[in-house]
């Protein structure tokens, strides 16, 4: 080579710019990742570990609670997550047009949750939606409901507020993405569509869905991700016990719990941590192929 | 000093090779034009030269010394780039500064500095505006401003997005061809044939012919720069060499029913599939040359002082000049004559046959 | 090309279908236009209600938030007084601040260091690096908890600032999208500015940074709100009262078993302040680097 010199200044140049980042990827990340994949197969309080191979596994497969977070943090996904996407999707849509009013105010109004600490508005929905409280007398005057709701004593009713809040803080956040995507499409594939009869609902189908695929299927990801992690929400609505019942229990609470609050078995609640890694890989797979394969027939 | 030398120069990225071996040297003060069509390799060659793209083999020398390794801002070269990138963040004032900044030139030399070059491009009243509230033609300027305020030995200018205006092809000429060795790269012939003291005609990495421009177009050494400069395109007949002495072959022309020719040219051989080439210029009137062809007409384009008759026979495309001429409206067929003293001969391969 | 009458209809029925589209008189439009503008007005009400419902309700007292009272009260002062009594509102605030500054700043560092540092210079290795990471930002911080405490505590880094800041410095996802947002710098700056004779840092900081002054806008809104906000990491790791953050702080407020909700309120309004200024100022510019990133 005739110029080794160039070429290997620029591979180190290359290497200096990621470096800061790499390593402190690396001590923070990988290493902590690999050490709870070790830690998983030990066994025993606090620090004193011992090998235990396959126990905590074992452990797993007999554990309610563990059993009733995770069904209770795939209850939160399957719901939440879908209802979000539409939303951000309708709303991205509707903001798009150029000839809409008040665009920019309805934007900015619809982003605004999402700019609130986690923690403000775990309270405000909690003094929101006190028994007594402006939902329940709102329901109550429009006749939607009778009696009021006993929203953070009653299962059922703790999951709606659990997602009815994460729906909240999060719609606006995904719809900046799709708002952002829609406006580097081409106007002129709308109008050609228009010219050549194409319905609204088909535009949308046919056009904008499948021109939106890699944001929608980002932001999914990442959505699924902070679903799985669910934690602060929870934590504050319940004052960390994940109640009524283990209603709104979480795997992130549980790990928490787990950890910092009973005695600490680090490796067990190593185990359910990597049961969290594990799903948000095979999720996102899973989305990343369907995804892909809407792709073939056309 | 700034002449340029290039030695065996290759270039390829990973398993592909784009620049194949080119030798060339330029002379200093030297307005040299890179030409040929996208994807030839003339604007990475000019990134070489510039320090950009690293050389994969050979050697490139400016004013006689080897550059190879050397940093692109220590090569005495300044570049006018194709989308001329500008900072967009600053003034035209600190675009044109920057350089000198950095080479750790005291403020009020690089003001002086930056004064002189705005006055000889006119962008004097300009010198506090950003990037996006000039013109096209402004920002070429401030382009070309900030090149010559360094001062180079050797102008770059790649591929400009938009002609140069006119103007600003007399500033430059005087301004920096003058001080100057300068490379231009285009994809343009005719802007090659008005700026060039000499053309460099570049194919898939090779260098096809290097000359002075009417040499060139006067004397193509192959039919890839003989159809490549010239506009209209040079004209291609397809032809069999059927006789040949030591000082001419005779052609048939495969399309025009055997028509017959001689050319002056002592290589080829009988029985040869040859290419015969006639600029649409040097097609004469019947009876001017040594054989007539009629030709059927397709169209017509009257510019009021030439014409272009575009027309063929046998499927065999062929464009004539004529001037001030009014002869083909309303016609069918064209009839003219080839003067084999300004027909080239190509073989089979594209090479010229003298 | 030539004209044909084919084409000639084709475009005038163009003429026509530009003149339908602009039209108004279509009374399905006109429905459809009326249902658009009430599905974001009460998708805008829904998302500003409880704002309002916080700034009102530092108004009032514990008894009336509770019982749904949304008109302004009188109780204001008294709310601010209960708060900063039991709040070293200055102390709490001052971590808050520096933690989130110094780590948003850090973080936009070292994130679009390695965001230009994978565009500008591929190398085979790099991408396989880069791969690697789009892997690991899959892996929740729910699962890097327990080690990472351990990490600090061995280290006698628990309850400090470092131990908050360090581990969300090098942000993946900041990473990827300084990454994308570089594809949109034009390499030809780079270019003119190696010939103008900078060096590749000197590039970075003179050329590249305040020529992305969007992407980082947008940037420094995400990752300064999500330092603010952090919850579970500082909840982990600080552990004494003068350390603790303002998010801990109002949390910690409300799981008292009879919370005082004006009180709460009123501090939750400041706990949300910075960031809705951190918004509003930046917010031209976090749409235009949302976009740069998004293409």
């Amino acid at each position: 080579m005739a110029d080794a010199r160039l070429a290997r200044r620029e591979q180190i140049t290359g290497w200096a710019f990621i470096a800061p980042a790499l390593v402190l990827l690396g001590l923070f990340m990988l290493y902590p990742i690999v050490w709870s994949l070790w830690m998983s197969f030990q066994v025993g309080r606090g620090m004193n570990l011992s090998f235990g191979g396959f126990g905590n596994i074992q452990r797993l497969t007999q554990d309610v609670v563990f059993l009733r977070a995770l069904g209770n943090t795939f209850t939160f996904f399957i719901i939440q997550v879908p209802i979000m996407i539409v939303l951000a999707l309708l709303f991205a849509v509707a903001l798009n047009d150029s000839t809409l009013r008040f665009r920019g105010l309805f934007r900015t109004a619809i982003f605004l949750p999402c700019v609130t600490s986690l923690i403000a508005y775990s309270t405000i929905f909690k003094s929101m939606f006190a028994t007594d409280g402006i939902i329940n007398q709102g329901l109550m005057a429009v006749n939607i409901i009778g009696a009021p709701i006993a929203w953070f004593s009653d299962p059922f009713w703790a999951k709606v507020v659990v997602i009815l809040a994460i729906t909240w803080r999060w719609t606006g956040y995904n719809m900046i993405f799709y708002l952002a995507a829609l406006q580097n499409i081409d106007r002129s594939i709308y109008e050609a569509a228009r010219i050549d009869g194409v319905p609204a609902w088909a535009r949308f189908r046919y056009l904008t869905i499948p021109m939106l695929k890699p944001v929608i299927l980002f932001t999914t990801v990442i959505s699924t991700i902070g679903t799985l992690q669910l934690f602060d929400e929870v934590f504050n609505f319940t004052a960390g016990t994940g109640g009524p019942a283990d209603s709104t229990l979480t795997l992130s609470l549980y790990i928490y719990n787990l950890t910092f609050k009973f005695m600490p078995s680090f490796g067990y609640s190593a185990t359910v941590s990597w049961v969290i890694v594990i799903l948000v890989a095979i999720l996102s797979f899973l989305q990343f192929l369907i995804a892909r394969d809407r792709r073939r027939p056309s | 000093m700034s002449s340029l030398k290039l030695t065996a120069v290759h270039k390829s990225y990973g398993s592909v090779e784009v620049i194949k071996g080119v030798d060339l040297e330029i002379k200093s003060k030297e307005f040299v034009v890179f030409v040929g069509p996208s994807g030839c390799g003339k604007s990475t060659l000019l990134r070489m030269i510039a320090g950009l793209e690293t050389i994969s083999a050979g050697d490139l020398e400016i004013g006689g010394t080897r550059m190879n390794d050397v940093d692109p801002s220590k090569r005495g070269i300044a570049m006018v780039f194709q989308s001329y990138a500008l900072y967009p963040h600053m003034t035209v004032r600190d675009n044109m500064g920057f350089a000198l900044r950095f080479a750790g030139v005291a403020k009020d030399q690089i003001a002086i500095q930056v004064q002189q070059a705005a006055r000889i491009l006119a962008l004097e009243p300009l010198l506090d505006r950003l990037p996006k509230e000039l013109s096209g033609g402004q920002r070429q300027r401030v382009a070309i401003g900030r090149a010559i305020v360094r001062n180079p030995q050797v102008f770059l200018f790649d591929e400009p997005l938009s002609n140069l205006d006119a103007e600003l092809r007399v500033h430059m000429r005087i301004e920096i061809a003058r001080k100057a060795t300068m490379i231009y790269v285009t994809h343009d012939q005719v802007e090659a044939m008005t700026l060039a003291d000499t053309i460099v005609v570049l194919r898939d990495g090779i260098i096809e012919q290097v000359g002075r421009p009417l040499d060139l177009y006067d004397d193509p050494a192959n039919q890839f720069v003989a159809g490549f400069i010239g506009s209209p395109k040079m004209n291609f007949l397809a032809a069999t060499i059927v006789e040949k002495t030591t000082s001419s072959v005779t052609l048939e022309l495969t399309n025009h029913g055997r028509a017959r020719l001689a050319l002056p040219v002592s290589g080829g051989a009988v029985g040869e599939a040859v290419t015969l080439g006639v600029r649409a210029e040097h097609f004469g009137e019947p009876g001017a040359g040594e054989v007539d062809i009629a030709l059927d007409i397709d169209v017509a384009e009257h510019l009021g002082s030439t014409s272009y008759v575009y027309a063929n026979r046998g499927g065999e495309a062929l464009t004539i000049e004529r001037e001030e001429s009014r002869n083909e409206i309303g016609m069918q067929t064209i009839t003219v004559s080839i003067d084999p003293v300004r027909a080239y001969l190509f073989d089979a391969r594209g090479q010229r046959i003298r | 090309m030539s004209v044909t009458p084919a084409t000639m209809a084709q475009a005038a029925r163009r003429t026509d279908a530009r003149a339908a589209i602009r039209a108004p008189a279509d009374p399905f439009a006109m429905v459809r236009r009326g249902l658009v503008y009430l599905l974001l007005s009460i998708a805008a009400f829904v998302s500003v209600f409880p704002f309002l419902w916080m700034v009102i309700g530092t108004t009032n007292s514990s008894a009336d938030i509770i019982r749904g009272k949304a008109s302004l009260g009188g109780e204001f002062f008294n709310n601010a007084v209960t708060f900063f009594t039991q709040v070293d509102a200055l102390r709490v605030f001052w971590n808050s601040a520096f933690i989130a500054v110094v780590a948003t700043a850090l973080t936009l560092l070292i994130s679009s260091l390695a965001g230009y540092g994978f565009e500008m210079f591929r190398s085979r290795v790099r991408e396989r690096v880069f791969a690697l990471l789009l892997l690991l930002l899959s892996i929740p911080f729910a699962a890097l908890m327990v080690p990472l405490f351990v990490m600090f505590s061995q280290a006698r880094l628990v309850n400090t600032y470092t131990a908050v800041i360090l581990p969300t410095v090098a942000s993946i996802f900041i990473i990827f999208y300084f990454r994308q947002a570089t594809k949109a710098f034009p390499t030809e700056l780079r270019d003119a500015a190696k010939i103008d004779g900078l060096k590749e840092w000197q590039i970075f900081l003179f050329v590249y940074m305040p020529v992305m002054r969007s992407t980082y806008a947008a940037a420094t809104i995400i990752v300064f709100m999500a330092n603010w906000n952090n919850y579970l990491w500082p909840l982990i790791v600080l552990q004494t009262a003068e350390n603790k953050t303002i998010t801990l702080i109002v949390s910690a407020l409300t799981s008292a078993y009879t919370p005082d909700y004006g009180m709460i309120l009123f501090g939750t309004v400041l706990a949300t302040l910075p960031t809705l200024i951190i918004f509003f100022l930046l917010q031209r510019r976090f749409v235009e680097g949302m976009l740069g990133a998004v293409k």
